[in-house]
């Protein structure tokens, strides 16, 4: 029969392998999102030391040519680890257009005027004007417009659940007539192109 | 307002909150003898100044959705005992809160918005049926899971503000009572749309979150019905022959929906 203290020491030991290894899982599950590991400096990062950060690689969804998919073309981004900043990184990409023959659907001109990601997971956009008043108008339009936005921010950082777009600072019913844009919207992989 | 006043509204809006609470599980409709107002209402997209999506040849979205609602709303009324009501029966603004409303002030059993499609592809083509996607965010599911848990002990516990808060956001999810129906809607619809005469590209039944169709308290749809952003299909949309083709399509869709749920 074992003593009492040595089952005591049996149970603290199980115990604490367990924590052990919650904390190993954990920080490994970390290291998928870099986003949340980089200890950069919370603010006044120049373009220099912007440079200087280890980088990493998002996925931006723009407006597939032949069907109405959404499609990821791979960029790099500083991995400065501050929700906002690499918010406007990944939306500065969206807006250059694509590099890969794929069709940009965010209208020609459209400015991003400020993002900041709220700590309850709803990160705001503000674009300039353009967005609605170059808009081609239309469901399918729409669609890829908005979700090309809002998937492209939730798949590259986890601190986003979803997105609030708005124009020249205010919160819009819809774009152009459809879908509506006041209230945060989730997610939509079902248009991710499946290859 | 009046103290006396105000509270008659507040009671008023607790009363119609409960029932709203209250609403049965969306099981279709049962035949009740007719006893129901019997009322299709058609909503032909944009108009005024919202001309929607625009053509390269110049057509506009507004004028297309109206012609076709107008044939459509002929034919019911010739062939079925159905009231119709457009949400607008001229080139009109009319907010999209203000669509859903004709719906449910009329009692509609059905409701059907009507648009010609845009894309960024030229080449993009094809008939679609959208139905509303519930795309509620966590913060309304935690509000719609108080409410629900608190319906009990709702008249007169509630702040007027938590309970206009509340009220939006129900009578903005008044579609979700529906989403069964409107999927055999779209189904149907689409089915038709996908017919021989009409020749468009099957796009099937898809869904999103459509501004016109959250606050809709009966089956409701929105058919896209080809691109007017396509050369090719703004020529289509533009013919008589093919506004005719498309008009008798939809009827056919909502004739067959309302064999499976006669109202
Ligand atoms: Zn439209």
């Amino acid at each position: 029969m074992p003593r009492p203290k040595t089952v005591l020491l049996a149970v603290l030991t199980v115990l604490l392998a367990v924590l052990a290894f919650r904390f190993i899982r954990s920080g490994g599950r970390e290291d998928i999102r870099p986003a949340e590991d980089v200890g950069a400096p919370a603010s006044g990062l120049s373009e220099a030391e912007a440079r200087n950060l280890p980088r990493r690689t998002v996925t931006v969804f723009f407006a597939r040519e032949n069907d109405d998919r959404l499609v990821g073309e791979k960029r790099e981004i500083p991995a400065d680890g501050v929700p906002d900043r690499e918010a406007r990184a990944i939306l500065d990409e969206l807006l250059r257009g694509s590099l890969e023959g794929n069709l940009s659907p965010l209208p020609p001109g459209t400015k991003l005027e400020q993002v900041f990601v709220a700590k309850n997971g709803t990160a705001y956009v503000d674009f300039s004007r353009d967005l609605v008043a170059r808009h081609p108008s239309g469901t399918s339009a729409e669609t890829a417009t908005i979700f090309a936005v809002v998937n492209s921010l939730t798949a590259n950082l986890a601190s986003v659940k979803n997105v609030l777009i708005l124009v020249d600072g205010e919160e819009r019913e819809t774009l152009s007539g459809h879908l509506r844009l006041n209230r945060p919207l989730l997610p939509n992989m079902g248009l991710i192109a499946k290859n | 307002m009046s103290r006396s006043q105000h509270s008659r509204v507040a009671a008023a809006g607790a009363a119609v909150l409960a029932a709203l609470v209250l609403l049965p599980a969306p099981v279709p409709a049962a035949a009740d003898g007719g006893q129901k107002t019997r009322t299709i209402v058609i909503d032909p997209g944009h108009g005024g100044l919202d001309v929607g999506a625009k053509g390269k040849f110049g057509s506009l979205e507004k004028d297309i959705t109206l012609a076709v609602a107008l044939r459509l709303k002929g034919l019911i009324e010739q062939n079925l005992a159905y009231r119709v009501v457009l949400t607008r029966e001229k080139d009109l603004d009319v907010s999209l809160e203000n669509r859903s409303a004709v719906a449910n002030n009329n009692d509609a059993g059905l409701f059907l918005s009507i648009h010609t499609n845009g894309s960024f592809r030229k080449n993009a083509q094809g008939a679609e049926t959208f139905f509303l996607s519930l795309n509620a965010s966590d913060e309304e599911t935690r509000k719609l899971a108080y409410l629900e848990n608190s319906s009990a002990a709702l008249e007169g516990r509630i702040s007027a503000e938590a309970k206009d808060d509340v009220t939006m956001i129900l009578w903005d999810m008044a579609q979700a009572a529906h989403i069964r129906q409107s999927a055999r809607l779209a189904e149907e619809i689409q089915k038709e749309l996908n017919q021989p005469p009409l020749g468009i590209e099957n796009r099937g039944i898809k869904q999103a979150p459509f501004k016109v169709l959250t606050g809709v308290a009966c089956p409701a749809v929105l058919v896209e019905m080809a691109f007017i952003s396509s050369p090719e299909e703004e020529q289509k949309l533009i013919k008589d022959e093919f506004q005719n083709q498309i008009a008798q399509a939809l009827f056919r869709g909502i004739v067959r929906y309302l064999r499976l749920f006669p109202q």
